[in-house]
């Protein structure tokens, strides 16, 4: 099936949020913080501006509680008095003419009495940097199994290493927007999201409205990977307060520098393996730490650090694992759910270290994995025993018969001998994702999807799930379509309305089209029970029930409903991290090819293959799409994208100098896909949304140590980081 | 978005009209041809003309005739060219790598001759260069690159300008005085702001290519990406030979000072000998002593000083292979 909104992106004819009409409305700007923290002494608005024609908001017109509600309540909507990161909101102004709020943004002044903040994640903070708890930890998690210490003091050989990785901007094409408005003392927000629930629940509690008194509708949103998770709950608050204010409209819509300044980013990394192993290579013993840098408030982060903890140990068996992660608050803007969220920070290290292990134990980096990599029957770090009957050895096998692994390593080698001034290699990273909330997220979630039958024969798909360029709305419909044997043309998928849909959830985690789309199948099937009809009913006889329903029951409603049952066997320990984090976990096998200029140590990606087992493929165009995608961003991530921070601001906030990859940077990417269905997920669909950008960083950088001998432990690997690494001994004398 | 302010938008049909349009709009007043380097700056505020003139519907500077080039030929239309790629690939190739497909397709030859010069500190929004207190080539004091200088230090970033130096390219300038011819060498100034000794009110016209007489030039431009970026480094080389024989050389750096920058001590490294290994060597590293990148581009400073020397070699070495 063709992507149903395809046509309508592809000619310009789909409307976001900024195209939208809007009669009779001001434009919203933000002031915000020039330092990283202090105390606010003062809010000088400039003598040259009539303030008369502004709407002016700051934190004393919030009716409820001044705090953006999410995991914790530490974030004020808008800075109250003191601020702890660079662009921080403290104001806000509403205004006819762009230009001129543009002007007035400009003439407001916030004075701050600086404090010492806190740049650097990795150091421990002195005593007049400590602002949050007693030690700026904002989160600590720890998973253990098995016994550690005694394992690595047995293990007859012992490799440590650190890895870190740094931020990385989402890059959607459509920036931040919203627009709010009263209707009949409802306050209606609308705009680009990726959890219309989320929203909703934020303005519930700072606008101290409840749920009859509150709308959120998302508009056709432009690109996501997680940024729009969180962040939208900000700008909307934003909006909300100023249309409220006002009396009238407000659109607030952030220009690409703004958006890139002052929302969320993907978090750095430090991570430490200390890893015992016997001579030929089998795991005894991982003992791991990993820190993130967390930024000013908590947002998200102790959900993406349980969700990298949990991938640190990568997909392999080992008896005695532990893993000691925390995030540290300092004083940058927060950093948030980037797809992958937190996985591909710790699977770069753990893959990494694979290949550092390989090398001091000189053995193949395909033999270490291949007698690892989980069998079935075996636990993860976790505890969690896998038995779904993937065969993860046959994944990395596919992934070398693909790449043609073995003889390129001969013809790189050859290729070595006779070039001086080129290097290639070859580096593979095998990995996984789980799908879904990690460990009981899912249950307390508590989805509900509806499906309603209308008067025409028609069904509705109503979920809060939204279309961000991943296919939703297409692999909605087609799971709807193929349960009832209908046309695509005769299942419709509601706007996400919060007044129309119930709470499915967050278009997160990888969780859409397995969670979501199982809970669309079973309220299909509950429509056929409110029909009294069974499943062999479909297609034209099941249209004519539904017509003939309504026939027999004017005016009401007919809708099947579905509520998240948690499968059978999944069992979750919260408070010890023991058990199983998720329903199904997609495995991966990338391999990388690389060719590295000595000279001027850049790196080229020339070859790429990714194999996945992510159970059923539904679309196969869009899953090729999903993971080709995420292998360009993994690419970037790996090779050039570096966010610049001085003063705790982001310096690079241009595309011009914020550098993604452009199709000449990519290589032709291979997909393959293997198929085991998963019994609990759409059609046997497991998560794929996020698989894609946990491999390319590790492969990578494994095929430049292959090609260069060079032993790269941080991405970006820039040509300038690997010549500070590395002497290819071509390097002139000054 | 950042969004244009206001102007007026006046689109002449003759030299003179365009002349006399200026004339009446005076110091407010500016040229524009593709508008890819004039109306990004605009929008973040860089340079503030009440009126633009466009010069693109005026079919002179449209004109190609034998080797004299109308400067509001696209980028894209001069390294298709076939006459170009095959007597003059230096220049087709140079055209063929600035930014992208459609930047090239609006993008005229004049236009990157005449590009803005570059700074990390420059070229931001009006908010960004405000929070700094701005710097001296627009609306500050002080040069951030180097805060003791009583200069610009921006960059030269066309890809064309280092290329039209090193050939030997002539231009034609239509001014209210009348015509002047100058080599491409002296149309431009070694300062971040007053970068074009090209007055105001003259119009880049043409450009007078040299005869493709036995003479071979190269580029070579260095950038994070394959597509899209500004050269960071840019080295065009030329080589006039007779036999094996180098009789004459010009190698010319772009973004490394406010002008192309003419390397002579590395031309003459080439002089008067065969183009052998010990011969470029001495030319790389001749290049590589007075080239001396501030830290206002993309890559971290140490790494781009090596680049000279790397990228003057393999320049070389093309030249070498080409008519080897």
């Amino acid at each position: 099936m063709h992507r149903r909104e395809g046509l309508a992106k592809l000619t310009g004819r789909e409307r976001y949020v900024d195209d939208l009409p809007l009669d009779d409305f001001l434009w919203g700007m933000t002031v915000r913080s020039p330092v990283p923290r202090g105390r606010v002494t003062a809010v000088r608005f400039g003598a040259d501006v009539d303030w008369s024609a502004f709407v002016i908001v700051d934190h004393r017109d919030i009716p409820g509680p001044n705090e953006v509600i999410l995991i914790e309540r530490d974030q004020p909507v808008l800075a109250a008095g003191y601020v702890r990161h660079v662009h921080e909101p403290v104001v806000l102004l509403g205004h006819r003419s762009r230009e001129g709020l543009r002007r007035a943004v400009r003439a407001v002044e916030v004075v701050v009495a600086p404090e010492p903040p806190v740049l650097d994640f990795r150091v421990p903070p002195r005593p007049d940097q400590i602002q949050y708890g007693r030690d700026n930890v904002l989160k600590r998690l720890k998973i253990e199994k098995g016994d550690v210490e005694r394992a690595l003091a047995q293990a007859p050989v012992v490799v440590s290493g650190t890895y870190e990785t740094g931020a990385q901007e989402h890059v959607y094409l459509e920036t931040q927007g919203m627009i709010a408005w009263l209707e009949d003392q409802v306050l209606v927000v609308k705009g680009s999201m990726q959890c219309p629930y989320y929203v909703l629940s934020a303005l519930k509690h700072a606008l101290a409205r409840d749920e009859s008194r509150v709308r959120v509708i998302q508009t056709p949103t432009g690109g996501g990977f997680g940024g729009k998770e969180e962040y939208p709950s900000d700008i909307a608050l934003h909006a909300a307060l100023l249309a409220l204010k006002a009396g009238r409209p407000v659109k607030i819509v952030y220009d690409r520098g703004e958006d890139m300044a002052a929302t969320t980013k993907r978090h750095p990394s430090w991570v430490r393996h200390r890893t015992g192993l016997t001579r030929d290579g089998r795991l005894l013993a991982q003992d791991l730490e990993v820190v993130l840098d967390g930024g000013a408030y908590v947002t998200l982060s102790p959900v993406v650090l349980s969700r990298g903890i949990i991938h640190a140990a990568g997909p392999y068996s080992c008896d005695n694992v532990r893993i000691a992660g925390r995030v540290m608050f300092t004083n940058a803007v927060p950093f948030g759910a980037f797809r992958g969220f937190g996985a591909p920070q710790t699977l770069f290290a753990c893959e990494r270290h694979m290949d550092v292990i390989a090398r001091t134990l000189e053995i193949d980096p395909v033999e270490l994995r291949r007698i690892n990599l989980l069998r079935d029957g075996q636990t993860t770090a976790t505890g969690q025993v896998i038995r779904d009957g993937t065969d993860r050895v046959a994944v990395l096998e596919r992934a070398l018969e693909l790449s043609d692994y073995r003889a390129k390593r001969r013809a790189h080698a050859a290729f070595n001998e006779t070039h001086a001034a080129q290097r290639r290699g070859i580096g593979l990273a095998a990995f996984y994702h789980g799908a879904g909330f990690t460990g009981g997220g899912e249950v307390h979630l508590n989805s509900r999807v509806r499906v309603a039958g209308l008067a025409d024969g028609r069904v509705e798909v109503l979920t809060a799930n939204i279309e961000m360029g991943q296919g939703t709305l297409t692999v909605f419909t087609q799971i709807a379509a193929e349960r009832l044997g209908f046309a695509p043309q005769d299942v419709a998928i509601a706007e996400a309305d919060t007044g129309r849909v119930p709470n499915s959830g967050p278009t997160v985690a990888s969780r859409t089209t397995m969670v979501v789309g199982r809970l669309i199948e079973r309220a299909c099937d509950d429509l056929r029970s409110r029909l009294e009809v069974d499943a062999a009913v479909r297609g034209a006889s099941l249209r004519a029930a539904i017509v003939r329903w309504h026939r027999e029951h004017a005016a009401e409603r007919l809708v099947g409903d579905a509520v998240y049952e948690r499968p059978p066997g999944i069992s979750w320990d919260d408070a010890n991290y023991r058990g199983d984090a998720y329903g199904a976990f997609a495995w991966a096998t990338y391999v990388a090819e690389v060719e590295v200029d000595l000279a001027t140590y850049s790196t080229r990606v020339t070859g790429f293959v990714a194999v996945q087992e992510v159970g059923k493929v539904l679309n196969e165009t869009l899953a090729r799409g999903q993971v080709q995608g995420g292998v360009v961003q993994g690419i970037g991530w790996a090779l050039m994208e570096e966010c610049k921070f001085r003063d705790g601001a982001m310096i690079n906030n241009q595309l011009t100098n914020y550098l993604i990859p452009t199709s000449d940077d990519v290589p032709p990417i291979h997909v393959a896909f293997l198929e085991n269905p998963y019994p609990h997920g759409a059609q046997g669909a497991k998560g794929l949304g996020e698989l894609p950008i946990d491999g390319p960083a590790p492969a990578v950088l494994n095929a430049v140590a292959a090609a260069t001998g060079a032993d790269p432990r941080a991405v970006p690997l820039t040509p300038e980081r690997l010549m500070a690494i590395a002497d290819f001994g071509l390097r002139s004398a000054e | 978005m950042l969004r244009l302010p206001s102007f007026k938008y006046l689109q002449p049909k003759t030299l003179k009209e365009a002349l006399a349009m200026k004339a009446d709009a005076g110091p407010d007043g500016m040229y524009v041809a593709g508008g890819t380097d004039l109306y990004p700056n605009m929008k973040r505020r860089h340079q503030e003309p009440r009126t633009v003139i466009s010069l693109m519907a005026i079919p002179e500077l449209k004109r190609l005739e034998g080797w004299n080039v109308g400067t509001c030929v696209t980028l894209t239309e001069l390294s298709n060219l076939p006459t170009f790629q095959h007597s003059y690939p230096a220049v087709a190739h140079a055209a063929a790598l600035v930014s992208t497909p459609l930047l090239r397709n609006m993008g005229t030859l004049g236009g990157n001759l005449c590009l803005d010069t570059r700074c990390n500190y420059y070229d931001q929004t009006y908010e960004w260069r405000k929070a700094i207190d701005f710097c001296m080539k627009k609306d500050g004091h002080i040069c951030w690159v180097a805060p003791s200088s009583p200069r610009c230090w921006a960059v030269s970033s066309s890809d064309v300008a280092p290329v039209a130096v090193a050939i030997g390219a002539e231009f034609l300038l239509v001014g209210p005085q009348g015509e002047r011819v100058i080599p491409a060498g002296r149309f431009y100034h070694n300062d971040g702001i007053n970068y074009l000794t090209k007055q105001p009110d003259e119009i880049l016209v043409e450009v007078r290519l040299p005869a493709p007489d036995g003479w071979d030039a190269v580029y070579h431009k260095l950038r994070r990406r394959g597509s899209f970026d500004f050269p960071v480094l840019g080295v065009a080389a030329w080589v006039r030979r007779e036999g094996g024989r180098v009789t004459d050389a010009r190698i010319v750096l772009g973004g490394v000072a406010s002008w192309p920058q003419e390397i002579p001590e590395a031309a003459a490294a080439l002089r008067d000998g065969e183009l052998g290994d010990d011969a470029i060597a001495a030319a790389a590293a001749a290049a590589y002593r007075p080239a001396k990148p501030l830290d206002n581009t993309d890559f971290d400073l140490s790494w781009r000083k090596q680049m000279t020397r790397v990228y003057v070699k393999a320049a070389l070495e093309e030249l070498r292979q080409r008519r080897g």
